[in-house]
């Protein structure tokens, strides 16, 4: 730790310095982020809107509207698919003939099992 | 019976051996005594290296420092992954015992001292840093970029600490080291640390986590104060869904982007992305699953246990361990004041229907994923159906990344 008033003195200018430099730094390189994924979107997309552009000359404006409304799913959409086909994976069952009867069981006679030759009884 | 005899043949045992090894014996193990038989000078010399003979109130006071934190991690749930290791590490680091035999954590050659190795050296932040990646999910980001400005707000909050330490009279090195506390992140202050000022990283790591620890505390007063109930209760827009190939490039634009912008914070951004990359590009899952789970676990308790042990009493115990607490208590409501701040400007310039719930800069400070849990609780506690954790994941991770970048900033000035 550095008490003298002297080097305290000295020092304050390049603490702000660092301070003013170092904070915009920081939120150049974020607000830089934030410019490049603000685009990202639509360079990527450029392809698909130059189709659509096509399709529009050919098609006329009103039906490709509509499908530029489809491609677009919110969070609760895609929730909502997400949880029924999990509902009907989950509740997905195997077929049963619906006959409840109870089958009879046939055992088959095994002497090794018989009691009748059991070493107590004696014959 | 047993037991008696036992205990009779080891008191004989330790009555005879100095008898048979005589002179020598005598010379090298025993100390000289005026008076006393060998069994008497042996206990003693026994009981010189028993932690009872070298307690100090400074180790007592510690280990209960370390028994708080286990008691805080397993009662309250407060951290618990990063509490135990540092609370056990604590009690590691202040068994008092003789200097000199090679088993405390600053004395060379000792086992606990190859562990810190990778605290000085800072190899386990961008290990850890990795871990985070190969867990993080940056879609509510990329859906909604200009919530990362709430995490660029929150930075704020080291700097302030920057000028606060030197105001308090640290060293230069040494406040920029103590300012990375204000970024809420562990793995980067101590990085930082490792750096800029070895020596202070024990109360540096500690008082970071801790805090970090007390986000549920400290950030919800604050977030009362300044956020008005009607603010509360605004709802955002559901983030859009983000397409494989933006999930994909944005590791690498960012990596690429931050790491030229800040190089020093390579080794944690590098990392930090590498792990997203892992994670996103849908052919490394098995590296993904590795690193958020096995390695990140690894090296969390090797870094928990060797920080915690590195708060050795004559070390630790000090006018400037108290400043530090101070200055981390101070930057983390900076942090968090800078992030809802920002928030409820952001919402001047912001349409009626794009309007943001100002509770979301809170979670600016990068404490992942804490402070974004914390303001999904102050959400609903004012409308129990507005779920603000998705939204506020955003700013979090944003914080993470800021945080990083402003500690590369500090060390390449100061380096």
């Amino acid at each position: 730790m550095n008490n003298s008033p002297t080097n305290l003195a000295v020092e304050w200018s390049e603490i702000w310095t660092i301070t003013g430099v170092g904070y915009s730094v920081v939120f150049f390189a974020l607000v830089l982020l934030v410019f490049l994924f603000q685009s990202l979107p639509k360079v990527l997309n450029l392809g698909v809107r130059k189709r659509i552009r096509e399709v529009r000359d050919r098609m006329g404006p009103k039906e490709v509207e509509v499908q530029e409304e489809e491609k677009y799913l919110s969070g609760e959409i895609s929730a909502a698919i997400a949880l029924s086909i999990s509902l009907y994976l989950k509740e997905q069952h195997d077929e049963e003939s619906g006959i409840i009867t109870i089958k009879r069981v046939a055992r088959t006679y095994s002497p090794w099992s018989s009691k009748i030759y059991g070493i107590n009884n004696n014959m | 019976m047993k037991k008696f005899l036992t205990v009779l043949s080891i008191l004989g045992l330790l009555y005879i051996l100095p008898l048979v090894a005589g002179t020598t014996f005598d010379q090298g193990v025993i100390p000289e005594g005026d008076n006393g038989s060998g069994l008497l000078r042996g206990l003693a010399h026994f009981w010189e290296y028993t932690g009872f003979a070298n307690a100090t109130i400074g180790n007592l006071l510690m280990i209960a420092i370390g028994l708080f934190f286990i008691y805080l991690a397993i009662k309250f749930h407060y951290e618990p992954l990063l509490l135990i290791p540092i609370g056990t590490g604590i009690l590691l680091g202040n068994i008092p015992f003789q200097e000199g035999i090679g088993v405390g954590i600053y004395e060379s050659g000792s086992v606990l001292n190859y562990l810190y190795f990778g605290v000085t050296q800072g190899i386990y932040p961008p290990l850890i840093f990795l871990g985070i990646g190969a867990m993080t999910d940056f879609s509510s980001l990329i859906s909604n970029p200009r919530l990362m400005l709430l995490g660029a707000a929150a930075q704020i909050g080291i700097f302030a600490t920057f000028v606060g330490a030197i105001a308090l009279g640290f060293e230069i090195h040494e406040a920029g080291a103590i300012s990375i506390i204000g970024g809420a992140d562990g793995p980067t202050a101590i990085f930082a640390s490792a750096k800029l000022a070895p020596q202070l990283i024990g109360s540096i790591a500690i008082a970071a986590y801790s805090y970090m620890a007390l986000v549920p505390v400290i950030q919800p007063p604050i977030m009362r104060l300044m956020i008005t109930k009607k603010e509360r209760l605004i709802r955002m827009k559901p983030p859009r869904a983000v397409s494989k190939l933006e999930k994909i490039l944005f590791p690498i634009i960012a990596l690429l982007l931050t790491t030229f912008i800040s190089p020093t914070a390579m080794p944690l951004l590098g990392m930090l992305f590498f792990g997203n990359i892992l994670k996103e590009s849908g052919v490394t899952d098995r590296l993904a699953e590795t690193a958020r789970t096995k390695m990140i676990d690894i090296v969390t308790i090797l870094l928990g246990v060797t920080v915690g042990a590195s708060t050795q009493a004559n070390v630790f115990l000090t006018s400037g361990s108290i400043k530090i607490f101070m200055l981390g208590a101070a930057s983390f409501i900076v942090a968090t004041a800078g992030g809802l701040l920002f928030a409820k400007i952001m919402n001047l310039f912001l349409s009626k229907n794009n309007k943001i719930n100002p509770l979301i800069g809170a979670a600016g400070v990068s404490a992942v994923p804490d402070s974004a849990r914390v303001v999904q609780m102050e959400g609903i506690k004012s409308d129990s159906s507005n779920h603000l954790l998705m939204h506020a994941m955003a700013p979090n991770v944003s914080g993470v990344i800021g945080s990083a970048v402003a500690a590369g900033i500090m060390m390449s000035f100061l380096s």
